[in-house]
């Protein structure tokens, strides 16, 4: 509402900009009293489950004194989780566009890669390349090869990396697949017409415009992951399950080393949620109205 | 007539599978030349256009732009790097705009001479500006498409084809995907591109625009060029009987 008061002319006032603004701030006064409420049931739902398993006997000393091993192996599931989602987004880029490409070479690696791994447990792949792979390497050395065999025989962590950044590469491949797709046929013709390369298509053009639409999903198996990296501890890889295990047993503390175990991994995968919120916010500006 | 066509179009034959969709076409445009291509829905006209630059592969026969001439069915490297110099030499502006809805209006812009043509960014934003000033839209150069009404993303899109400097604009029915009230604010853009001297190809179904901007008028039907002409003895005394039906409807309002 800009006026020119200083004519000594009363201020001009748009009747219906005001009855706007009121309704603008109405709905955010019942956004912020709807919000409020929504916090006052996850308050009570908190409460009832600690109130419960207080009457349980369940130890909050123990607990106390033991957050910060967790602490330190919620660190190294981070770090795996960090790396292998890094890696299965470069494995899902390749498996998306080799799968979409004409060549039937570059076609069926990635149809077979998808299948194979999504046909197969995530378990029984971490067990496959941590103890079958050395065989494997083990058979190489004999051949007179020991600088290849010591290739197969992967430390825990690594291992672990490896066979989570391969299977969710490839469900991530469909996830790429699904984006890509959805980019209209126009948005490469003007590419082209242009007078761009098929690289530079893919990469000025597509892939900007298909990243915004795969946040989501990509943030759903990020989450996802943190989660399936307990499994990891097969291999006794320090993470967070590992350690809760460890502890549990040698102390005969099991509900309050898992329940710390769940709520790193929950809070873990809390702060996920907001850093996905935030990207999407920052991707959706060029399409807001 | 002059002896150095920019565009030329001889023997091209297009089929879809079995469908014979364009018929021994050949075209001349002379540099500076407005020429409209008319004709009912699916007469081939858009197939003929997206021939020139290579959006669509020809079946047969042989394409000239500026001197540069590739035969159909040819394929390797050297022709690869014909078609692509072709499309440097050709604007294309779409009925459906697709503009880059992630980039600002002047990202739009700059874009290919940025990354096709590799200009510094300065120089092509300053290019950028004069050509989205051409169009009319410079106070829209910080506004993402999805802003725009139709009318101002078709303007954004000709000053994107403009700012690569081609030697010759194809336009593909740049009016059909818009409210009849956004068309006239695009044709007055491409009209006063004409006055400049902007040599054209313009597949329309604008009658009134053929007729008062074209030099030359290219009518089609069932894939061949039935007739060309200048506008005026293509609209008072039409040959052919299809270009006369075409006509006709026009006259009755049947035809936009």
């Amino acid at each position: 509402m800009t006026t020119e008061n200083f004519t000594g002319a009363p201020p001009l006032v748009d009747p219906h900009q005001s009855m706007g603004e009121g309704l603008v701030a109405l709905q955010k006064r019942n956004r912020f009293i709807q919000g409020i409420k929504v916090t006052a049931v996850w308050a009570g739902l908190i409460a009832l489950v600690t109130g419960g398993m207080l009457m349980l006997r369940i130890s909050p000393a123990y607990m106390l004194a033991h957050y910060n091993v967790i602490l330190q192996g919620a660190g190294t599931t981070l770090y795996v989780s960090l790396v292998s989602i890094a890696s299965a987004t470069m494995l899902a880029l390749l498996g998306s566009i080799s799968r979409l490409s004409s060549n039937p070479i570059a076609q069926g690696i990635a149809g077979f890669y998808v299948s194979l791994v999504r046909g197969t447990p995530l378990l029984i792949q971490i067990y496959l390349i941590y103890l079958g792979l050395p065989q494997i390497g083990e058979q190489i050395t004999q051949l007179g090869f020991p600088a290849i065999g010591k290739i197969f025989i992967l430390d825990a962590v690594p291992a672990g990396i490896l066979a989570l950044s391969l299977n969710y590469g490839a469900y991530m491949t469909e996830i790429f697949r699904a984006g890509l797709q959805s980019i209209g046929y126009g948005q490469r013709e003007a590419a082209i017409a242009l007078g761009m390369t098929p690289l530079q298509v893919m990469r000025r053009i597509i892939l900007p415009q298909a990243i915004r639409i795969i946040i989501p999903d990509v943030g759903n198996q990020f989450i996802a992951m943190q989660k399936d990296s307990a499994l990891v501890s097969v291999m006794g890889v320090w993470e967070i399950t590992y350690i809760a295990n460890r502890y549990a047993r040698r102390d005969s503390k099991y509900m309050e080393m898992f329940l710390v175990a769940a709520a790193a991994y929950w809070i873990l995968t809390i702060l996920s949620s907001w850093l996905q919120g935030w990207l999407e916010k920052r991707m959706a500006q060029a399409y807001e109205r | 007539m002059n002896a150095e066509p920019i565009i030329q179009v001889s023997g091209l034959h297009k089929w879809f599978g079995m469908l014979h969709v364009l018929s021994d076409i050949t075209i001349e445009v002379q540099p500076r030349e407005v020429v409209c291509i008319i004709g009912r829905s699916g007469s081939g006209k858009s197939t003929l256009l997206r021939c020139i630059n290579f959006l669509e592969e020809p079946s047969a026969g042989k394409i000239m732009v500026d001197k540069l001439v590739v035969e159909a069915g040819k394929k390797g490297r050297a022709n690869r790097k014909l078609i692509h110099e072709i499309r440097l030499k050709t604007g294309m502006v779409f009925q459906e705009f697709n503009l880059f809805p992630h980039m600002s209006v002047l990202d739009n812009v700059i874009e290919g001479p940025v990354t096709v043509k590799r200009m510094e960014r300065a120089k092509a934003v300053e290019i950028g500006m004069m050509n989205l000033d051409r169009v009319g839209l410079l106070v829209k150069k910080d506004e993402f498409p999805n802003r725009l009404s139709g009318g101002q993303k078709q303007r954004v899109a000709i000053a994107r084809a403009l700012a690569m400097e081609p030697k010759v604009m194809l336009f593909d029915e740049p009016t059909s995907a818009l409210d009849p009230e956004l068309i006239g604010e695009v044709l007055n853009v491409m009209k006063k591109l004409a006055q400049e001297g902007t040599t054209m190809l313009v597949v329309t179904h604008e009658m009134g625009f053929a007729r008062e901007v074209a030099d030359r008028v290219v009518v089609m039907a069932e894939g061949e060029v039935i007739e060309q002409a200048e506008p005026a003895s293509v609209f008072n005394s039409p040959r052919d009987p299809r270009t006369q039906a075409l006509i006709e409807r026009y006259r009755s309002g049947g035809a936009k």
